[in-house]
């Protein structure tokens, strides 16, 4: 890169640095009071520093049980990474492999299934469950979060699959295994990187849904996410603070999740723009 | 692969995409065209008074031989439609003032303001952060991207909830803003809750963009960038006739993914405003299921919101069309 003058070299430092505050000052604030009683998380005048308490979490996370929300985000988050993960390497590969048009038209259906607003779909699973007895279960939830992640998780696997030689499995085929064995034994070995970083945006999904989780389940088995949605309207001081706690313990997971798997993420984003 | 192995494989995936989204979508159609309502019986009970045994009436709910409520379903057209829409029949009682009119034109005009206010942002923002990290050293340039991932991938209700705190009153942003005389109640009036909306769409997709377009940017041809040096261009020109056609297909290809996903706008609206001063589409269905209990209504809602996205998704479909036609 060639040198650019002094003063574009600061407004690009600048400009940056200004990015970064923005980006992260909403939770960085957020932590901040997390460790605030009411009246110094929102005192007027402003307060930059205030004692420190550990008390918003410890009530939450012990008098009100946020460790079985926390539980329950863990095996609907499991559940629905691995139910994606399996049944779309299957769809995935096939789509790779099969020349037909019908292929053609499933993701073309399938960007339109990308689309739909999911609280359309929400009076139909409430009819649909009550009817089958199964709303407020994990099961519906679960399925639920599958089946609305299957578009997305086809085409990024699809565009994954597609860059591996089909002469590959086509050697298999000649050496005699069957499609499927050719798949799990040949394919799935090679395509690790691809089934990773398509399993941490289904991870995302399932972790970050708030619509279909507060609608689809109660109290008692609702996830993180719903679970705090009562610190929104929340009048009592002591609601809103747990709420605040809530809020960063929700987030670290996914801090520690950038931290480990940053180029997994980046080259997701990236992969179904570049590929097209 | 034959026909044959191809189902075999899709299989699992296709029926949970039937069972679960085609079938659910149908169904939506069908309920939006009917209602149910309680039948309603009169009772003969008796009441003990010190004075005697009074026999009284009363109206309750009908149970049928499961103990189950019963109910009166039936086809009732497009009544719930017209609710939704705001159109009342002439001969019917006037709703009441307080009614809003159009519900679902009010919820439609909001986020397709929300769409279009945000598209040219979070291009503008993400392409000149992209030109920025493209400048910067190497070792700055992971830490930056680490960083700047956050909006893009924490909870968005959490992410709302962080906002609506840091612009509450007493909250950070409104301290600094009265040290400068500026006094807003974010929270309190519709323009202002509608710009923070706004401020969060922006806020929460300028990663996305920044990434896929800094990852384009490292793609354009050095030789093009070159040649054009030679021809005496300048900085602006090789960017205006060199680096923004190559990177074409990528902004249209965020703004395609950006229209679908910001027509679901909803956890911001929720938390922000929880649908006071404005509601977006998937938020009204939200609302009209889960606060006014009625699921006819709220699929005559979906069927509206359903309308709206297909009629945006038109230059997509044809896009993809094009392009996956001349692949194969």
């Amino acid at each position: 890169m060639k040198q650019h003058s002094k003063a574009l070299q600061w407004a690009i430092y600048g400009g940056l640095t200004l990015w970064l505050v923005i980006a992260s000052l909403p939770i960085v604030w957020t932590a901040i009071i997390s460790f605030r009683q009411y009246v110094d998380a929102f005192s007027s005048p402003l307060k930059w520093t205030a004692p420190f308490t550990f008390e918003n979490y410890r009530t939450l996370w012990i008098d009100k049980a946020f460790y079985l929300n926390f539980l329950n985000t863990a095996l609907v988050t499991l559940g629905t990474v691995t139910i994606s993960l399996t049944v779309g390497c299957l769809a995935g590969y096939a789509l790779s492999r099969y020349r037909g048009a019908l292929g053609f038209w499933l993701l073309l259906v399938a960007l339109v299934f990308r689309a739909i607003p999911h609280s359309s779909l929400l009076p139909s699973f409430f009819t649909m469950f009550d009817a089958l007895g199964i709303r407020n279960t994990y099961f519906a939830l679960i399925f639920v979060l599958v089946a609305i992640n299957q578009p997305f998780t086809i085409w990024m696997l699809r565009s994954f699959f597609i860059n591996i030689p089909s002469e590959l499995d086509e050697a298999a085929l000649v050496d005699g295994c069957t499609r499927f064995q050719a798949f799990r034994k040949v394919i799935i070995p090679v395509m690790w990187p691809g089934v990773v970083t398509t399993g941490l945006f289904s991870f995302l999904l399932a972790y970050n849904d708030f619509l279909l989780s507060s609608a689809l389940t109660n109290a008692e088995k609702m996830t993180m996410p719903a679970a705090i949605a009562n610190a929104i309207s929340a009048e009592s001081e002591a609601l809103l603070m747990q709420g605040v706690a809530g809020a960063v313990s929700i987030t670290i997971p996914l801090i520690i999740l950038i931290v480990f798997f940053q180029k997994q993420i980046v080259g997701g984003l990236t992969q179904g723009a570049v590929k097209g | 692969m034959k026909t044959k192995t191809f189902f075999q494989f899709i299989g699992p995936s296709l029926a949970l995409m039937l069972v679960l989204m085609a079938a659910p979508l149908v169904l939506t159609g069908y309920l939006s065209v009917r209602n149910c309502s309680l039948q309603m019986e009169l009772v003969k009970a008796q009441e003990s008074t010190p004075f005697g045994t009074n026999e009284i009436l009363s109206h309750q709910a009908k149970l049928g031989s499961d103990g189950k409520a019963l109910e009166n379903c039936g086809f009732v057209g497009l009544d719930y439609y017209r609710k939704v829409l705001g159109i009342t029949d002439s001969s019917a009682p006037k709703a009441s003032a307080t009614q809003p009119k159009n519900e679902f034109y009010a919820a439609l005009q909001f986020t397709l303001i929300y769409v279009f206010v945000t598209l040219p942002f979070v291009l503008g923002i993400g392409f000149l952060l992209a030109l920025g990290v493209n400048n910067v050293t190497q070792k700055l340039k992971g830490m930056f991207i680490s960083a700047s991932l956050l909006p893009f991938i924490i909870t968005p209700v959490v992410a709302a909830l962080s906002i609506k705190w840091l612009f509450r009153d007493n909250g950070l942003v409104p301290y600094l803003l009265s040290q400068v005389g500026i006094q807003v109640f974010w929270m309190a009036e519709a323009w202002s809750a509608r710009l923070l909306i706004i401020i969060y769409g922006i806020w929460h997709v300028v990663p996305f963009a920044f990434i896929v377009l800094y990852a384009g940017l490292q793609s354009v041809p050095q030789d093009s960038l070159e040649a054009a040096t030679i021809d005496g261009a300048s900085r602006w020109q090789k960017m205006r006739f060199v680096t923004l056609p190559h990177l074409m297909p990528l902004i249209v290809f965020l703004s395609l993914i950006h229209l679908m996903d910001a027509y679901r706008v909803f956890e911001p609206v929720m938390v922000l405003t929880q649908g006071a001063f404005t509601a977006s589409v998937q938020y009204l269905t939200y609302f009209i299921l889960l606060q006014e209990n009625n699921p006819f209504k709220a699929s005559a809602a979906a069927v509206l919101t359903l309308i709206g996205i297909l009629i945006l998704l038109i230059p997509l479909l044809v896009k993809t069309y094009r392009e996956q036609r001349g692949g194969m």
